[in-house]
């Protein structure tokens, strides 16, 4: 039992930096992405390749996985900064099976459909360390980022960008940076949670970086509510506990538990978007759904 | 004479077939207001974009202080000092008022600004200060969605106010205000003028016009028919003729 | 030789997107709703003819069925998820994580009822011969092209002839006007989505017939719609048509170069190409928002 909640626990930080990374493209600069999972992916395969390669220091992997992560993000603000609306969510989806098919060709970097596997247990300056520790430090710091940068001058900077472009732009706002830094911010972030999750599992492949792992963030992210600090957080935490409280269901049978649990949350998405479109936790009288 | 901050020659821009602006010469002085007046569709908020770089411009030349600014990004001519507003507002919805004027003192776009907790002090205070000018420090923490229209209007005019610019391009700032409201307006305008600011605005009521403008420049048909002081432009009976639409082939 | 045969084979795969597609535009060009589930009324056309055809009925009466779950489908997108949202304000995202969350239930209902992976029918008309030298077509290839033809002839008279269809169009162009004109929006907001969404069973029939149906197959086809509209430029139905067959030719043409697994691929860097460098599409007017 406590390791079962170990690793749930893990799995919650882990989900937890995504969401919150995610929320804060999605709920301040507007930039509606599908494609989330992506920049988990190329971070759990840079983790573990510098795990492999190189050696277990799960900094390293970290630092690794959020400058490819981050770096890479281009591919993301590049459209960002052409269209808006559905169009980037197009955009997105298009470079999330887009990514989807390289992560299973591209055998050298990701392993293939059959994944990176014998990942070394990770260390810390030498000393062998637990992910749980670590992933809680990671998600402590990165909800302690968003919140300063939320609460902060870039915050009010994405939030002008959202609202009217064109009047950030006419108050010297150069917009283009901006959206950059912010998708740049988010998805190195999403690299982090990424190494992290390749270090938990000692394997990786491609089943878990697809547009249905991004749909999963994607719902976190609105179930708790756009545009909040713990919104994201508490996502995290319904979502993945989830799977477990439908296992003690009796008369879901195990091999449908997954669909069962999809069926769910698409579900409280359709609804949450009709009765209450600000999330869990958005307050209606402060967020995107007033008239 | 003052100094001329904002020089324009020949601007001009098509839109297909129709040539919105056929060659616009202005110059904004500092600490005088200078009207656009014109029948619409004469080419007025195109001549604001075309100087400040949301529309790029088919031939002409634009200066701030002898400075060239063609082909400079929106951002940038705003960061070379000039401010303007928006037929339409474009306010910052879903976040408070003083965020709104926050903003606007805010330009760097990197994670944090420069300066430290200082000069975050001194942002805050122009903030707050742009503000209190404006009438809306009661309502500083309401968000913008959902102020009255005249409170909607001067929140636009207190983020200009908070930038920090000497050159004021105002599309229809004072549309739809009651008197009380445009006499606050037009101290506001003074207070600008007073300090040296620059000021353009492009405004229908020609009452308005006549109270606040130093200089007017008569557009129509992308031209600048006339230009002067507003007494002599408004008394004039052949561009009164244009401005009501007087001409029989142009009745639409 | 193998040229050819991939290109009249992305011709035949490009017609069915050509219809689906152009069913997308449709909905999206009157009602100005990006219908993310669109790819259900495919998924759900495609098993009601499967289960009519296992139960033993006539093709025609599959076929039906499968116009009817289709169309009764966007009825109920329509009725029950969109039109409650867009009352309350309703932001684009807000209708699109609301149709997706429809999508993600209907999948998985689909995958537990009708079992997951493919599932195809056989019929002769889905054997190939061989035409021409090292050329095999089967007689669906010519069925795909004139259902597409005939659909798109009788769909363009709907919407020049008629005045329902001209009312649509107009829609389209400015909803203001309509609505001054005391036409209701409503009712062609209906007819747009039963009109759009049936315009997918017949690709989902013969996708049936040929290449199969699995439970995730409607991401897919909402995909490649979607591509084809903003390839096509949103607001143009001729453009999405032909962007599908497009895209169809395209992902089947690439197979000379590159493994099947990249054929959507394919798709999505056309798409990806045209949102960085030509956002409006072949025949759209730049909409900056």
């Amino acid at each position: 039992m406590t390791a079962y909640l170990a690793n749930l626990a893990t799995l919650v930080a882990i989900f937890g930096i995504l969401a919150a990374t995610l929320n804060f493209v999605v709920g301040f600069a507007g930039i509606f992405s599908v494609a989330h999972a992506v920049f988990f992916g190329l971070g759990a395969y840079a983790g573990a390749q510098v795990a492999l390669q190189l050696f277990p220091d799960a900094l390293l992997a970290c630092l690794v996985a959020a400058i490819v992560a981050g770096g890479l993000s281009l591919c993301l603000a590049l459209p960002a900064l052409r269209v808006r609306g559905e169009y980037f969510v197009a955009a997105s989806l298009g470079l999330q099976m887009m990514a989807t098919t390289l992560f299973s060709e591209a055998k050298a970097f990701t392993g293939g459909i059959g994944g990176l596997v014998a990942i070394p247990r990770p260390t810390v300056a030498g000393v062998e360390v637990g992910v749980l520790p670590l992933a809680l430090a990671a998600l402590a710091l990165i909800l302690f980022l968003t919140a300063r940068l939320q609460r902060g001058a870039f915050g009010r900077t994405l939030q002008s960008i959202r609202d009217a472009e064109s009047a950030a732009e006419a108050l010297g706002k150069n917009v283009a940076a901006a959206k950059t830094l912010a998708v740049a911010f988010a998805c190195a972030g999403a690299g982090i949670g990424g190494a992290l999750f390749a270090l938990h599992l000692s394997f990786v492949n491609v089943e878990s970086f697809t547009m249905d792992q991004s749909v999963l963030v994607m719902a976190m992210v609105i179930i708790g509510g756009t545009g909040t600090l713990w919104g994201p957080l508490i996502g995290a935490i319904l979502l993945l506990s989830l799977p477990s409280g439908l296992a003690f269901l009796p008369f879901i049978p195990a091999t449908e538990v997954g669909a069962v649990q999809q069926i769910v949350y698409g579900l409280a998405m359709t609804l949450l978007m009709i009765f209450r479109p600000a999330g869990l936790v958005g307050d209606l009288s402060k967020g995107r759904a007033t008239a | 004479m003052s100094e001329i901050l904002l020089k324009s020659e020949n601007l001009a821009r098509a839109f297909g077939g129709l040539q919105a602006v056929a060659g616009v010469s202005l110059s904004l002085p500092a600490g005088r207001v200078t009207a656009l007046v014109g029948p619409n569709g004469a080419g007025k908020t195109t001549t604001f974009n075309l100087i400040t770089g949301n529309l790029r411009a088919d031939s002409g030349t634009a200066q701030i202080r002898g400075r060239p600014i063609m082909g400079l990004k929106p951002w940038q001519v705003a960061r070379l000092g000039v401010a303007r507003s928006f037929q339409d507002l474009r306010l910052f919805t879903h976040v408070t008022v003083r965020e709104n004027v926050l903003a606007a003192t805010e330009t760097a776009s990197w994670f944090w600004q420069p300066g430290g907790s200082r000069a975050r002090r001194q942002r805050e205070d122009r903030a707050a200060a742009a503000l209190e000018a404006t009438g809306l420090a009661a309502l500083a923490d309401a968000r913008a969605i959902d102020l009255a229209y005249a409170e909607r209007k001067f929140l636009s005019m207190a983020r200009i106010l908070a930038a920090e610019a000497d050159i004021w391009l105002l599309d229809e700032p004072a549309s739809g205000l009651d008197l009380a409201s445009r006499l606050r307006f037009g101290e506001l305008l003074r207070a600008a003028t007073a300090r040296g600011v620059a000021i353009c605005l492009i405004e229908h009521n020609l009452d308005v016009v006549a109270e606040l403008s130093d200089r007017i420049a008569f557009l129509d048909q992308g031209r600048v028919l006339a230009e002067g002081e507003p007494q002599a432009i408004l008394r004039d009976p052949a561009l009164a003729a244009i401005y009501f639409g007087d001409r029989p082939q142009e009745a639409a | 030789m193998l040229f050819l045969q991939l290109l009249l084979q992305g011709i035949q795969t490009g017609a069915l997107y050509a219809l689906t597609a152009a069913g997308f535009a449709l909905i999206f060009g009157a009602t100005r709703i990006f219908h993310f589930a669109h790819g259900i009324s495919f998924t759900l056309a495609g098993y009601a003819f499967l289960f009519a055809w296992n139960a033993g009925w006539p093709w025609w009466a599959g076929s039906l069925a499968g116009v009817l779950a289709a169309t009764l489908f966007g009825l109920a997108m329509e009725r029950v998820v969109y039109r409650p949202i867009q009352r309350h304000e309703g932001s684009f995202f807000t209708v699109f994580v609301a149709a997706f969350g429809v999508a993600v239930v209907v999948q998985n209902l689909v995958g537990m009822l009708a079992g997951r992976g493919f599932a195809s029918v056989d019929t002769p008309l889905s054997r190939a011969t061989e035409v021409m030298p090292e050329i095999f077509l089967a007689p669906i290839f010519w069925i795909a092209i004139g259902v597409a033809v005939v659909l798109f002839v009788a769909l363009s008279a709907f919407l020049t002839r008629t005045h329902a269809g001209v009312a649509l169009r107009a829609l389209a162009q400015n909803p203001d006007l309509l609505r001054a004109y005391g036409l209701s929006s409503n009712r062609l907001s209906m007819l747009a989505f039963a009109l759009g969404s049936a315009m997918a069973a017949p690709a989902a029939v013969l996708t049936a017939m040929t290449t199969g149906l699995n439970e995730a197959i409607g991401h897919h086809v909402m995909l490649i719609s979607m591509a084809a509209t903003i390839v096509g430029g949103v607001g143009s139905l001729r453009g999405a048509a032909l962007a599908g067959l497009m895209l169809g030719v395209a992902e089947s043409v690439a197979l000379q170069f590159v493994d099947t697994q990249w054929a959507e691929a394919v798709s999505f860097l056309v798409l990806f190409a045209f949102i960085i460098f030509r956002p409006s599409g072949f025949f759209g007017v730049v909409q900056t928002r």
